[in-house]
This record gives structure tokens, sequence and C-alpha cells, in this order.
């Protein structure tokens, strides 16, 4: 594929700004040579990752790379197009590392001049960097060191004397290295997986704070106003968006609610199913989570608004606060069999603050549970505590303990693959893991949902990939049963290929690919990107751009880890231990059927069926000769398929 | 005519500034925008503000913030 982009006239900022912590060095170049091959977000953050970083580096290293990327669209009117690529080496298998967020980050960075943020390097102490209208400052951080990402926010806006500054920052478990550290934005976006927090912590950047003054221009202002009323419009008829605005919870989490016995991972992953009065106490509109909801909020752009700002005004958690997203809320509890819906908010509310990433926290806290359930680990070694299912309090407190590297909570902060290895007993068995990285969802029932998690280039992440029902995800021409494998390679190869079309442009997925509205296709996002960049790319041209930043990815990690096709089955546990109750007892994966349903996505991919690697053919289709020849030169490429 | 908003219905997502400065300047940018909104991640609250360059966008046949507004929670008011 050869594009003929000659010149980009609107959309971006128009610069990269690049910031070495080591030598203190600051400089910018231009977005468009870039944005000619990739268009913007993550696919340029992917091609300078795998084009300027050696395979030897490790996460911590000072080589290592951190970029934050803004996609194409962020910052005008599209719909929810607010989206923040950050990518970096992953801190748990030193692969692909990635994570996204939305709010009001992204479109500030570009108003201060900025579509990506380049940085590598390590400061001797901790520092911020304080970007606006087009200067970069790097600043002593000593005085937000140890804050809480909540505090961060109100101390920088402060100092810098302007509450419209936008902040994202790491709190202490960046700061301490946990390995599931997220970057919070906005006191509530997290960028979470991969341990993106906790790079940032090893460089000792406490956080980033944007102004900018700026706007962005338009190529065709008439055309992309028609293409965004037409966006507008699809997604107000969409019959889901009502139901999304509402926070999530009622058109997805009630016990009456198509799905919602597909979606949960009860302690640990014994089980996918809860039981009706216990998920009810969770989720009931008058005693559950709901009843705590203050308001509704919505990001940057965005139509749908899903986050509610959350009070908790009596009991216990009383003056626990911030803006959260439900369902999270609940899929975090149900891990410790923690039916109560205040402890299911602290527990989020609180690793927000803390800088972790839930998904991550939930893992290796559940799998501690688990050992002391089995006696692996006894109340001496967990610092006197009862890690036991449904204890509520004991699930608070070791949030703490984790963000902080208290006691045991040091023993866990490595990730649920390290601390079971130390441990042993055969834990390594129920420590549940993709490559490495801690596994929050559920695999078993939903095929769509763990055939995506284990193919994901970012090692068990739902949102590359995993499809939910054919209503709410995957091409909308293709039938395929959410508890069945027809079809299911199928669709996560479109939902994979739609996600990183979204990433590039900005665009949030609930506005198209993945639950949502599940309203725009590619052919929405085409006439977007020509009207806004003034360029002329055909449908198939975008999707294949599409294509390419995943291929980025994928040799990425082949690259720079050992993954290969071996590495693309669900965890251990869900291929041997069946779901034990509710309507889909028995179900587990099925390692026949897996093995079909890669052969059949490395297919669709081009790639060679039994290393999983990618080959010269697929990537020259792909216009990416440069590609090849990296993975040639680590002895990966492969000539002829099987 | 003057807008109006009400606060309660707002969810602070800043469509308004979006279409407002593309309405004065023809590009996107909060900074040229007449109506100001500002949600606040520590308290939840939105803040609102309206300055004296609004126009009720002379020429539209609605003004464009209370349109493009998702939420319902800007009206035009005599």
């Amino acid at each position: 594929m050869k594009l003929n982009i000659r010149r980009i006239n609107g959309g971006m900022a128009g610069r990269i700004l690049r910031v070495d912590l080591s030598s203190k060095r600051i400089s910018t170049e231009d977005t468009e040579k870039y944005a000619k091959r990739f268009i913007g977000g993550r696919a340029i953050n992917s091609y300078i990752l795998l084009h300027e970083m050696s395979p030897d580096t490790k996460w911590s290293d000072p080589e290592n790379m951190l970029i934050f990327g803004v996609g194409c669209l962020v910052g005008t009117l599209a719909p929810g197009a607010c989206r923040v690529s950050i990518d970096t080496k992953n801190a748990f298998n030193n692969g692909k590392g990635s994570a996204n967020f939305g709010g009001d980050f992204g479109p500030e960075l570009k108003y201060a001049g900025f579509d990506h943020v380049v940085i590598k390097g390590k400061a001797e102490s901790p520092v911020y960097l304080w970007i606006h209208d087009g200067k970069v400052e790097l600043r002593d951080a000593g005085f937000v060191w140890g804050r809480t990402t909540y505090e961060t926010e109100e101390i920088l806006q402060r100092e810098l004397g302007d509450d419209r500054i936008k902040v994202a920052s790491i709190g202490p478990a960046g700061e301490n290295l946990v390995r599931g550290s997220c970057i919070i934005g906005d006191c509530a976006k997290a960028a979470g997986g991969s341990g993106v927090g906790c790079v940032m912590g090893s460089k000792k950047l406490k956080a980033l704070a944007v102004r900018g003054h700026g706007s962005i221009k338009i190529a065709q202002p008439e055309r992309y106003l028609a293409a965004v009323d037409a966006a507008l419009r699809k997604i107000k008829d969409s019959p889901t968006s009502a139901s999304w605005r509402t926070g999530i919870i009622e058109s997805f989490y009630q016990p009456e609610s198509k799905g919602w016995d597909f979606s949960v991972i009860v302690r640990n992953g014994q089980d996918e199913y809860w039981p009706v009065e216990k998920r009810k106490r969770l989720v009931d509109k008058n005693i559950g989570v709901p009843r705590y909801n203050k308001k509704f909020t919505a990001c940057f752009s965005c139509p749908i608004g899903c986050m509610p700002f959350i009070e908790i005004g009596d009991g216990k958690y009383k003056g626990t606060k911030g803006t959260g997203y439900w369902v999270n809320s609940c899929w975090y509890s149900e891990r410790f069999d923690v039916d109560d819906p205040a402890a299911s908010i602290k527990f989020h509310i609180l690793s927000n603050q803390l800088g972790l990433d839930g998904d991550m926290a939930s893992v290796v806290l559940s799998w501690a549970f688990e050992c002391y359930e089995r006696g692996f680990l006894t109340k001496a070694e967990t610092d006197g505590l009862e890690l036991k299912w449904g204890n509520e309090d004991v699930m608070v407190k070791m949030v703490e303990k984790l963000a902080y590297r208290e006691g045991i909570g040091d023993f866990l902060a490595d990730g649920v693959k390290e601390a079971s290895r130390k441990l042993g007993k055969g834990s390594e068995r129920f420590a549940i893991h993709m490559k490495g990285q801690d596994s929050a969802d559920p695999y078993r029932i939903r095929k769509g949902w763990g055939f995506g998690l284990a193919t994901s280039p970012v090692a068990g992440r739902h949102l590359r990939g995993a499809v939910s029902t054919p209503e709410v995800s995957g091409p909308r021409d293709l039938a395929f049963l959410p508890t069945e494998y027809e079809n299911i390679p199928e669709a996560v190869f479109w939902q994979a290929q739609a996600k990183e079309i979204e990433d590039m442009i900005g665009v949030c997925v609930y506005m198209g690919s993945l639950l949502g509205a599940h309203a725009l296709e590619p052919s929405d996002y085409t006439e977007l990107v020509n009207s806004a960049m003034g360029i002329g790319l055909t449908e198939e041209e975008l999707t294949l751009m599409g294509r390419r930043s995943y291929n980025l990815e994928k040799a990425f990690n082949t690259i720079h880890t050992n993954f290969e096709r071996k590495d693309d089955y669900p965890p251990e546990r869900y291929m041997e231990e069946p779901v034990r109750s509710g309507p889909y007892a028995g179900h587990k994966c099925d390692k026949d059927r897996w093995d079909e349903m890669l052969d059949k996505f490395y297919e669709l991919h081009g790639w060679d069926k039994r290393s999983g690697f990618q080959t010269r053919k697929c990537l020259i289709e792909l216009g990416m000769e440069d590609v090849a020849k990296k993975l040639e030169g680590a002895g990966k490429l492969i000539v002829t398929a099987e | 005519m003057k807008i109006a908003i009400d606060i309660q219905a707002c969810y602070g997502c800043r469509i308004c500034e979006l279409i407002c400065s593309f309405h004065h300047g023809g590009v996107f940018s909060p900074e040229l925008s007449s109506i100001k909104v500002a949600r606040h991640n520590r308290t939840g609250q939105v803040e609102w503000s309206i300055s004296s360059t609004c126009d009720s966008c002379k020429g539209e046949a609605q003004a464009l913030c209370v349109k493009y507004c998702a939420y319902g929670a800007l009206k035009e008011v005599k």
C-alpha cells in the first residue's frame, strides 16, 4: 500500500515535543512527516518506539521512552475526540506497553501546540513538565512528590495560578515503582495497564501540566461540520446511547440486563458467576453504588457522558468522592466477593488517588486472598490482616499497602506472576496473567472477549480486540454468538483494527467500535479525517492504516520479547477449570477450538500459523518494508509461511 | 435573545465552547468561545460564564451552543 499524502492542512497541532530528562534537552520537530504515514495518536507512538529503541532496553532503563500521543481529531468537535495514547515498554514484560485516557488533557496539549510528547532519560530528582503555549519547562517536583493525584492537580494549579491547567500525574504507587501503576488525567481518567505509571515513576517524572490558548484549524471546515453533524446524529439515534448516558450500570450491569452474567470474575477467577442477591446489593439503584451518584459528567466533546461524580455522605467511607467508572468499581469488588457498594467505590477512588490501576491491583490482591484461603499465606505473612473473601475493610486496606509497598504490599508490588514465582507452592496455577501482565477480565463464557484478550498486542487488555455481543461490538454484518466460537476470529480481527483507527484519530471507542453508542464506523472516520486534514484517503486505505498500527505493535513484541503463538492462549486456570455455577457452569476455554481460532486469526492477518510471526508478504502489502527489515534483522521474519 | 444554562443538566463536555469558537473564528479553540464551561475534577461542580462577545449566533436559526448541546442544558431566553 502506497499512500499519496502530499500535505496535511488541518487537524494537527503540528509539532512533536521531545524531552530528555537526563540531559534536560528539549527539542521539537514537525508532526507531518509521521502523520503522512500513520495519521496520529498511537500509530505514531508505536512507530517511534519501534524505530528508536533497542531491544536490549528494559522498562526501567533511562533509554526507555514514554510517549504521549494525541489523535488527529482531538480538540475538534468530532464526538468523543479526546483520547490520548501513552506508549512505552511494558513494565510487566518489556514488550509493547500501551494505555489510553480521555478527559481534557489531550485537547489542552494540542491547544498548547503539541500532538505528541516523547520523553526519555531519567531525572536526578523529581520533576514535572510544564507545557504552555509552545513553551516547555522542566521544574522541580519535590513539593508534590508523595502526593496523591488529586493533591497534585490542586497544588500544581495553585502553583501555576490557573485552575484551567490540565494535569496528568502519577500517584505514590508510580513513585514506588508498583508495576500496576497508572497515569491519571483530570483526577479520574486512568491510563491503566502496562505499568505506564511505573515507567513514569522510574523516570522521576511526577506530572505533565498543560495549558494552551491556541486553536485547531480544519482543512475543509464546512465539509467537516457536515461530517460531525452526521456522526452526532448517528450517536443520538443509536438505541444504546441513552442508556449508556445514565452510567453504563443501568444498561450493562443490572441483573436483568442482557450479558450481565457474562462479565464477572469472582474470587480470583474461581467462578464467573455471582448470585443475583449479591449483585443486586452492589448495583441496585436505591441501595447500591448508584445511590452515591451526585452528577454525571462527560469527557471533552463527548455527547454520551458515562462517568458520574460520586460522593459517599455516610458510613465509614464518608467523604470519599471523585469521578469514577462504576462498572470497574463493581468488577473489582466481585474479585473479592465483596458486595458492599461503599467499599467498592472506596477501592476504586482510592486506586485513582494513589495512581494504581484498579484492574492490576484487583488481580494481584485477589490472588493473595486465594493464597490465604488455601493456607499458602498466613496471617503472620499478611501483616495480621485476614484476607478472607468478602472482607471489604481488608480489600480497601490492601490498596494502600500495595501503593506504598508496605509489608505484604511490597511482596505483591511486582505483579502476580512475580509474586507467585516467589511464593511457589503451586500458586502459579491460579496467578492470572497474560504474557506476564496481570489480567482482570473473564475469558471462559464470552469467547470473543477471551480471544481478544489473549491475542491483544498489549498483553491481555480488552480494548484491543475483545468483542462482547454483536449488538455492541464487532462488524455490523457479522453474526456471532457471545458464548460460541464461530466467527470469533473474524470479529476480533475487525474489532482490533477498528480500535487502532480510533486511537489514531483520538475518538473514544464508545462512539464507535465497542459498547456505548456503537454508532460510528470506519466510513464515518474516513470522512472526518479527510475533511479535517485535507487529504483523500479511501475507507479501505484508512482501514489498512489501522492494520499498519496493529502490525507495528506486533513487530515490537516479536523483536523485544520471546512471545509467539504459545503466548496467545488464555491463562492456565481458564483452560482447565470450568465456570462453577450459574447458567454457564461448565464453560471453559477449549484448547482445540482455540487452536482453530488462532489459525484463522493468523490467516486473516497474513501471519505464519506455526510461530504466529509476521510474514514478509503481509508487511510488504501494508507498505512496511522497513518493519520487515527490522524483523529480518532479528531473525523473526517469516518468508515462507505455514 | 440570551443564553441560559441549567447547570445541573450540564455534563461539562464543552461542546458549546467548540461550536462557539467555530462560529466566531472558523477554528476550534475554547479561548475564542464566548461561552466558557469548567468541570472541576475534585468537586464535580460545573461552572459557566458567557461574555459580551456572544452575538446569539446572528444569522443562524438557533444559537449554535443551544443547538449542539447534547444534554439539553442550554436554552435561549428573551
